[in-house]
């Protein structure tokens, strides 16, 4: 029961994941590999918090989205300014610098060791202790990311984003913002990725670089395009499948020295595929 | 006399890096696409060469087989990706997906066979110090400063003095009027992701023979040589060049000051600025 509860928790926090990239990558169709490095800043954030007691679960959460919002914002401004391909360029920069300072800022991260002991959350002075009660905390979490994301799509926001993602110049030609709609998206999806970093750390109680680099980027940008872009069914399916995948692979006798990059390899080679023959992914629209 | 030293490393490095930096310029201005898989190729050069040294093959021999082979994937890469993806008229956020999980299959098969562990070149001259006006440098290091240069001065010629070489700059800068003058855009994207993959076989080789192998090192001498590619003018190949042996020598000088772990940040601190206050480029106006 714990495994499954377990299971459903990560999952839960990987969908919150899904649907930020899903906003950046999906819907406003900026390639984007720092969704675990924005990730990991929350996750980084909120642990430092509750472990010095500075601050309840609550307010952690809202300081680590608003950096998450303001690290995105200070990313994608200048990049996008010129054009995508610098963004892309940004976006592994800023993944392998995050990287980087995970593992070499010993003092804020605890290196490549990782922070240990991480406090449970806490909802307005109630400690939640058990995995069931951590497993209603994601879930309530997840439902609320997904009404934002579903609210979004219909707001006539959403909306600005489908229209430059499908033709960039008329959206700029009736006098629209691309920039400044663009940069909304990559802040809403600093949001979405801060408050699960932050579910992430107080759930395992435990975080370490490796969950926060290229590779998770990778997994991230996999599970988006697996379950499909642009839709709430896709984003929820994706991490569900994918994080079910470890699991299905214990079963087949694979070497545990190899198990890591053989993990990565199916990602890569699930990349190509639905790339080639289905770019809308299980439950998507068109890419 | 160690600012020296290290002044002379970092033109050995940005000699290495600078073929790097040549091979994505060529791809990436010809053909438009963000081409992340070649940090695949480039790692898989380092790996072909180091299986054909252990076997006892002749330097030569390893070096034409390797540089062949890695031709050979970039050909097929560009022939069975992404000229799939343009039929199907894919999105550029599309073909750079797929190119990710090119990188993301090649990086894993390597770690798959080799092991993610650190190999070191069986080559007992490429060790060996010599001793030059008090700076110590090894065979690698001075074969890798002659064979970067020369490698230079062939592309150069090349794209200037040949008919392929002014074919493929002719496509590179208006595909529509070349494919009526009849030069077969696709055929020559092959030809051109081609020569790329040969071109950064030459670091593949001659840096892990330095430094040592692992699969994961790719990315960042690529982001690196996107870096200078962008900020020496894209279409550019001196720009591309100078930019990035003045990358390496900054990011060897400043090991004086800041700890080598956040060389990254440096890298990446330079592409900022350019992107902020000259995003086309240093020497963009020659195309």
């Amino acid at each position: 029961m714990d495994f499954l509860f377990s299971y459903i928790a990560l999952a839960e926090v990987y969908v919150l994941l899904g649907l930020s990239t899903n906003l950046l990558v999906g819907i406003a169709g900026i390639f984007s590999v720092s969704q675990a490095a924005v990730f990991g800043v929350g996750a980084y954030i909120v642990a430092q918090l509750l472990m010095t007691e500075t601050m309840g679960f609550v307010p952690a959460m809202l300081v680590a989205s608003l950096v998450c919002i303001a690290l995105n914002v200070l990313v994608t401004l200048p990049s996008l300014r010129v054009s995508g391909d610098y963004f892309v360029v940004t976006s592994f920069g800023i993944q392998l610098l995050a990287t980087a300072v995970f593992i070499n800022w010993t003092q804020g991260t605890g290196g490549a060791n990782g922070l240990p002991g991480i406090p449970p959350p806490d909802l307005f002075g109630v400690m939640l202790e058990t995995n069931a009660q951590l497993v209603m905390l994601t879930t309530v979490s997840v439902g609320l990311g997904c009404l934002a994301f579903w609210l979004i799509m219909r707001a006539p926001f959403g909306r600005l984003l489908r229209a430059i993602r499908e033709d960039e110049l008329a959206v700029a030609a009736v006098g629209k913002g691309v920039l400044q709609a663009k940069v909304s998206a990559a802040a809403l999806a600093g949001a979405f990725a801060g408050s699960a970093g932050g579910l992430y750390a107080t759930f395992l109680s435990f975080i370490d670089p490796v969950s926060f680099d290229l590779d998770a980027s990778i997994l991230l940008l996999t599970m988006v395009v697996v379950g499909g872009a642009r839709t709430l069914a896709g984003s929820i399916i994706g991490p569900f499948l994918l994080l079910a995948l470890p699991q299905v692979l214990t079963f087949i006798d694979i070497p545990t020295t190899i198990a890591a990059s053989a993990r990565q390899l199916i990602y890569g080679v699930l990349l190509i595929v639905f790339m080639l023959f289905r770019p809308q992914g299980l439950a998507g629209e068109k890419l | 006399m160690l600012a020296l030293q290290l002044l002379v490393n970092g033109l050995v490095t940005g000699s290495a890096l600078g073929l790097v930096a040549i091979s994505f310029s060529l791809i990436y201005s010809t053909t438009k696409i963000f081409h992340v898989a070649h940090a695949g190729v480039y790692t898989m050069a380092g790996y072909v060469a180091w299986s054909l040294a252990s076997r006892g093959m002749p330097d030569v021999v390893t070096l034409v087989v390797t540089v062949a082979a890695c031709m050979a994937m970039g050909a097929l890469i560009q022939h069975q990706l992404y000229a799939r993806l343009e039929r199907r008229r894919a999105t550029p956020l599309v073909v750079l997906i797929a190119s990710l999980g090119a990188l993301a299959v090649m990086q894993n098969v390597i770690a798959a066979i080799y092991s993610p562990n650190i190999l070191q070149f069986p080559v007992p001259w490429g060790s060996q110090m010599v001793v030059l006006g008090g700076v110590r440098l090894t065979w690698t290091q001075i074969l890798t400063v002659l064979a970067s240069l020369a490698a230079y001065g062939a592309t150069v010629w090349f794209f200037h003095r040949t008919i392929l070489g002014k074919q493929i700059r002719a496509v590179a800068s208006n595909p529509f009027l070349a494919e009526i003058t009849r030069l077969h855009p696709q055929r020559v994207y092959i030809i051109v992701v081609g020569i790329g993959s040969a071109i950064v076989a030459l670091p593949g080789i001659l840096v892990p023979l330095d430094l040592g192998l692992q699969p994961y090192s790719g990315i960042t001498p690529l982001l690196t040589a996107t870096i200078a590619m962008i900020a020496g003018g894209i279409g550019s190949i001196t720009g591309s060049f100078v930019i990035a042996v003045g990358i390496a020598v900054l990011q060897n000088l400043s090991l004086l000051v800041i700890p080598g772990e956040w060389s990254i940040g440096i890298t990446f601190f330079i592409f900022v600025i350019f992107m902020l206050f000259r995003p086309t480029g240093l020497f963009a106006a020659a195309r």
